[in-house]
């Protein structure tokens, strides 16, 4: 096997702070007004020398307790923010479910998000079309498809959401602690359609607090600990772990 | 070329941008489109009687002299103003979703031109029914629309990037802009001016343009290609300087927001 070729996403030795500010100067004015001000500020490491290859084809679930850098790490990967120091690179196409319907627009209806949504993950008119009833099938959003977003249940948004990132076709799909919403039946679709992709051979990165989703899903899991990783490796192996520790 | 090949795989982006912002411009108000032509005329209506009183000298096409300077001008300016805020406006998508953060600025400029062509009806409707007429000039248009375009590119990069880590310049820039219209020959001719003050006046790249579209459609004469040229070259520098001060600071955008 060729090693080099088959990586997804490579992270090279990543550092992520971020600057937290007590009373923020925000205009000029108050910049030169209180220049002492931003100084009383304190750096928050959320990443400390992240060290990842993920395989093409590979379904990694990042697990931690709440702070522990999992949705920072999710967040430079999809490329909203940059690390500070280190690399990150990845290979092909990528979406990402980061927080629910992200970029929808209320007053639109579903079925104009969905070209909104769409063009926003980078598809053309024509790829978004010749995907329109895939993804209204799968969302079972017929009847509402014409109405507006800001009518929509949670529920009916998360599913209108997850059926377009879904459909795009990525190779590499980045999903945050989502799953949550939606009844029964269609987390199990979700779970049906991502081992789907699975098999396709597409890349996936979880963020969850869900272990059985995990164990369900993943073959392997890395576990963040204090923005470091602190186990790394096979699924079940580091569940166990991490249940033992935390609970 | 990275950012060719990056905003045309966006394009779908891009246009339904464009759209969006012509549009959700005038949704739900009941004249609707009309205000693209409403707003200049009655803005041109204003400045005709007031300054046509003071400065026209009993001009009877006073009122073209002012509508073709002050259509593309009401472009430059509803450019950089929606430019400055475009990021800012859209905070929630870029919190949360990565696309490529140029199509913002791209996408004020653009649909702006869209509008401003749109609105170039009222200075066609203007010349033909005054009886100044039309002349081959007009093919001139698109040239110097392009050069237009170009620097408010340049501009808006630089504003619409910059607003987010200084706020105050949403502000500033309403001020300058303000200034700027009386730097700008719209309302009174060049020569009306003393001589330091045309010199100032002429550093203005607005000025330079708007004596091109007064060429094409007023004076019917060639307008001044050397200087539109230079125009052209520098709002290309200007463009790509642009460029790379919103790429150096995108990447803190999401967490400036």
């Amino acid at each position: 096997m060729n090693e080099n070729n088959d990586i997804a996403i490579k992270v090279d030795h990543v550092y992520k702070s971020f600057n937290i500010y007590y009373d923020r100067a925000n205009t000029l004015k108050e910049r030169m007004l209180f220049f002492a001000r931003n100084k009383r500020r304190e750096k928050r490491e959320v990443l400390k020398d992240i060290n990842l290859d993920i395989k093409k084809g590979e379904t990694v679930a990042l697990i931690g307790v709440n702070g522990s850098g999992k949705s920072t790490l999710l967040k430079l990967m999809t490329q909203i923010i940059f690390p500070n120091k280190g690399t990150i690179e990845t290979k092909g196409k990528l979406t990402s479910l980061l927080e629910l319907g992200a970029g929808f627009h209320p007053d639109f209806s579903g079925r104009e998000n969905i070209y909104f949504n769409s063009s926003i993950f980078g598809l053309t008119r024509k790829e978004i079309d010749e995907r329109l009833d895939k993804i209204i099938e799968f969302s079972e959003l017929q009847d509402f498809i014409d109405n507006p977003v800001r009518t929509y249940s949670s529920g009916m948004y998360m599913r209108l959401a997850f059926s377009v990132a879904i459909n795009v076709d990525a190779d590499i799909l980045l999903i945050d602690e989502i799953l949550s919403v939606g009844d029964q039946h269609f987390q199990e679709k979700c779970f049906n359609k991502m081992r789907e992709l699975k098999k396709e051979g597409k890349t996936m990165v979880f963020v969850t607090h869900s272990m059985d989703s995990v164990k369900n899903l993943c073959d392997r899991a890395v576990w963040l600990y204090d923005g470091q990783v602190r186990m790394d490796g096979n699924t079940d192996e580091v569940v166990d772990e991490y249940l033992k520790v935390t609970m | 070329m990275n950012i060719f090949k990056k905003i045309y795989n966006y394009r779908e982006l891009l246009k339904t941008n464009v759209k969006k912002e012509i549009r959700g411009r005038y949704k739900n108000s009941i004249l609707g489109i009309m205000w693209s032509f409403l707003n200049p005329l009655l803005q041109l209506l204003v400045y005709s009687v007031i300054f046509g009183a003071l400065l026209a000298g009993g001009d009877e096409t006073y009122p073209i002299y002012i509508c073709i300077a002050l259509i593309p001008w009401t472009y430059f300016t509803t450019a950089i103003t929606q430019a400055a805020f475009t990021v800012i406006g859209n905070a929630d998508i870029i919190k949360k979703v990565y696309f490529p953060r140029e199509i913002l600025p791209i996408s004020v400029v653009t649909s702006g031109a869209v509008n401003f062509v749109i609105s170039t009806i009222i200075i066609l409707a203007f010349v033909i029914f005054s009886g100044v007429g039309l002349s081959w000039y007009i093919l001139l248009y698109p040239f110097i629309l392009l050069i237009q375009y170009v620097l408010l590119l340049g501009i808006g990069f630089i504003v619409s990037s910059v607003t987010v880590y200084f706020r105050d310049l949403e502000h500033i820039i309403g001020v300058i802009l303000m200034a700027a219209f009386y730097g700008t020959p719209i309302v009174y001719k060049l020569e009306q001016l003393p001589h330091t003050l045309q010199i100032i006046v002429q550093l203005n790249p607005m000025t330079h343009l708007i004596n091109a579209y007064r060429d094409i459609f007023y004076y019917h004469q060639m307008p001044n290609m050397k200087i539109l040229l230079i125009l052209l070259g520098a709002s290309i520098v200007l463009t790509v300087i642009g460029y790379f001060i919103f790429k150096k600071l995108q990447k803190g955008f999401a967490e400036e927001l």
